[in-house]
């Protein structure tokens, strides 16, 4: 694969606070909040349950207004690239309103971090990309002590600021997106049984893989519309392995429980581990398919392994 | 022997068509039943599973057909009955046709055409029994002038030997040339600046759409009468990747200042990928949706 990316001026302010207790952690968070509200500024918040009701409980965070950002989660296991790039929906409209910067208050959950903590990591280098463009001040509160060493590394190097006693100080351990993912790749997503359908491809049976999707989703009951978006956004992850990678690729499609599921396999070297997650420049015709396709997919992750680039995407009816 | 022709001396007669593709099948069909009830003539289709493809291309080309469906002036035969035709022996089919032929003329039809799918004869009598009924319809037409027919022989279901030989039966060959046809995307022209699209458009072809884009481009600064308009039915577009969205947007970008390019009949789905590659935002692309009427 390729990589397609026109620098945009990045308007993400993306910090890190760590602290030592709960106590530590409500009265570095609080002030954060706190100016904000003094602003005026809009705020979104992803706190766990007993964080954020700490929060609520105190008489000088009035949060009727505050906007909940969707949780990790997801049938595979939380995605940190399907995360971001839903967070990116999510504050592109709050912040499409705004006359003022949105605050965004973020706070580790070991619930999510699965058998390494690799999640936030990919997460945080994700949204990097994604809220890149976003008039957004994001502040990441982070235990100093996590159970996995990960989860302290990953804060460490996606963080371009840190929060001490209340004062914002340059990272020097910061390290771009691309440089976190290439020394901490993205995860491969809990194994899948055996597809329903599967099917080689080239160039020039993309109209035969469109075809599959289409007949596979109005079987399931999708309607026509949902049906033509999810064969589009296939058709894009499809066009992409087979436009960059090295010869045929391979599809392979699954109905669950919770919908509709496509994986597409090709031997390529995935350049960019960040794949379709920053909105393509109007003047840049190429890179515009993933990131469609993540806009059109309730997930789509991107990983690579030595056998090449991998994605699986999935879409409710 | 072969003639090569366009029907539009007003009379039809016996016609065979050899597609390029099934949209190729489908313009030519289509365009056979429309003029056929634009002069008031009964048509007659027999279908094989395929009377939603003919009729959704004639929705694509704005024909209306709710009315000559209502008083006869269209006739779809079923699949079960056509397919209960083409076994029987040559003589009853053509027996059959004689008295639809007759009624039609009894009724004060001033002629009638019939289309449809003779495959079915294949597989049941094999090359032998389609030459004999393809022959006696020759000569039950020449006996009834304000007849005509259509006969399609698809390369997917009929080999080099019978396409030859329906070639040497017919009197005339049905032939509509594209701009360019790979059997997924079709493109037509009446005009230089004025096209067609029809069927799929994606990484396979996506070269060949920005070379027709050029050309028609080209056509409209060269000749000094063209329009200043590029048009593009997509009314029979079923399909456009991210790429080929933005390859239209892109294209009426680099117009010169006098030039449009407007898009034509999109159905919702490429409506909505060419709004999502930036169609909005451009100011010298017109996009005109598909008016959802029959």
């Amino acid at each position: 694969m390729r990589i397609t990316s026109t620098p945009e001026a990045t308007r993400l302010r993306h910090g890190v606070a760590f602290y030592d207790t709960e106590v530590d952690l409500l009265a570095q968070l609080v002030p954060v909040v706190e100016a904000a509200l003094a602003a005026g500024r809009p705020i979104a918040l992803a706190l766990r349950p007993t964080t954020e009701a700490a929060l609520r409980g105190q008489p000088t965070c009035d949060l009727a207004d505050a906007v909940a950002l969707t949780r990790p989660d997801g049938p595979d296991g939380p995605s940190g690239q399907t995360l971001a790039a839903r967070w990116a929906r999510e504050l592109r409209t709050l912040t499409a309103a705004g006359r003022q910067d949105v605050c965004v208050v973020i706070e580790h959950w070991d619930a999510f971090d699965g058998s390494d903590g690799g999640f936030w990591t990919e997460l945080d280098a994700a949204a990097n990309v994604a809220l890149s463009d976003l008039p957004v001040a994001m502040t990441c509160f982070y235990p100093a002590y996590p159970l996995h060493e990960a989860v302290l590394s990953g804060a460490r190097r996606n963080h371009r600021t840190v929060l001490r006693s209340g004062r914002i100080a340059d990272n020097a351990d910061y390290l771009s997106p691309q440089e976190v993912l290439r020394a901490s790749p993205a995860p491969a997503p809990m194994v899948l049984g055996p597809p329903d359908e599967r099917r080689t491809f080239g160039a020039w049976a993309l109209n035969e893989v469109r075809a599959s999707v289409a007949t596979m989703l109005l079987a399931a009951g999708f309607g026509r519309d949902r049906a033509d978006d999810v064969v589009l956004a296939v058709n894009e992850i499809a066009t992409n392995a087979v436009e960059h990678g090295p010869g045929d690729a391979e599809v392979y499609l699954w109905l669950d429980a919770d919908g509709f599921v496509a994986e597409v396999h090709d031997r390529g070297v995935l350049g960019n581990p960040l794949l379709g997650l920053m909105a393509p420049h109007p003047a840049e015709p190429r890179g515009r398919g993933v990131w469609i396709a993540r806009q059109l997919c309730d997930s789509l992750h991107v990983w690579a392994n030595a056998e090449g680039t991998h994605v699986r995407l999935r879409a409710a009816p | 022997m072969t003639g090569i022709g366009t029907i539009d001396e007003g009379r039809v007669g016996h016609a065979c068509l050899i597609p390029d593709s099934e949209d190729h099948l489908w313009e030519a069909t289509a365009a056979f039943v429309a003029d056929g009830l634009a002069v008031g003539e009964r048509v007659v289709y027999f279908e094989n599973d395929t009377a939603d493809d003919l009729l959704g291309r004639l929705a694509d080309d704005r024909v209306p057909v709710s009315g000559a469906l209502a008083d006869g002036g269209l006739l779809i035969v079923p699949t079960e009955r056509t397919r209960q035709l083409c076994a029987f022996p040559v003589p009853d089919i053509v027996e059959l046709m004689r008295q639809t032929i007759c009624e039609s003329e009894s009724e004060g039809w001033p002629g009638i055409r019939l289309a449809g799918e003779s495959r079915e004869l294949l597989p049941i009598g094999g090359l032998r029994k389609l030459v004999a009924y393809e022959t006696a319809v020759d000569g039950l037409l020449a006996q009834h002038p304000s007849a005509g027919m259509l006969c399609r022989f698809d390369r997917r279901f009929f080999d080099d030997e019978a396409v030859a030989a329906m070639r040497e039966i017919h009197p005339t060959e049905l032939v509509t040339p594209a701009l360019y046809d790979d059997t997924l995307l079709r493109v037509t022209g009446s005009a230089a600046t004025a096209l067609r699209f029809a069927g799929e458009i994606d990484l396979s072809n996506r070269p060949q759409v920005r070379r027709v884009l050029e050309t028609a481009l080209d056509a409209a600064l060269r000749s000094p009468y063209a329009t200043t308009d590029i048009t593009i039915d997509l009314a029979s577009l079923r399909f456009i990747d991210v790429a080929g969205a933005v390859e239209l947007v892109h294209a009426a970008e680099t117009f010169p200042d006098t030039h449009r390019l407007v898009l034509v009949g999109a159905r919702p789905g490429v409506h909505r990928v060419l709004d999502r590659c930036g169609a909005p935002f451009a100011p010298q692309l017109e996009v005109v949706p598909r008016e959802e009427g029959e």
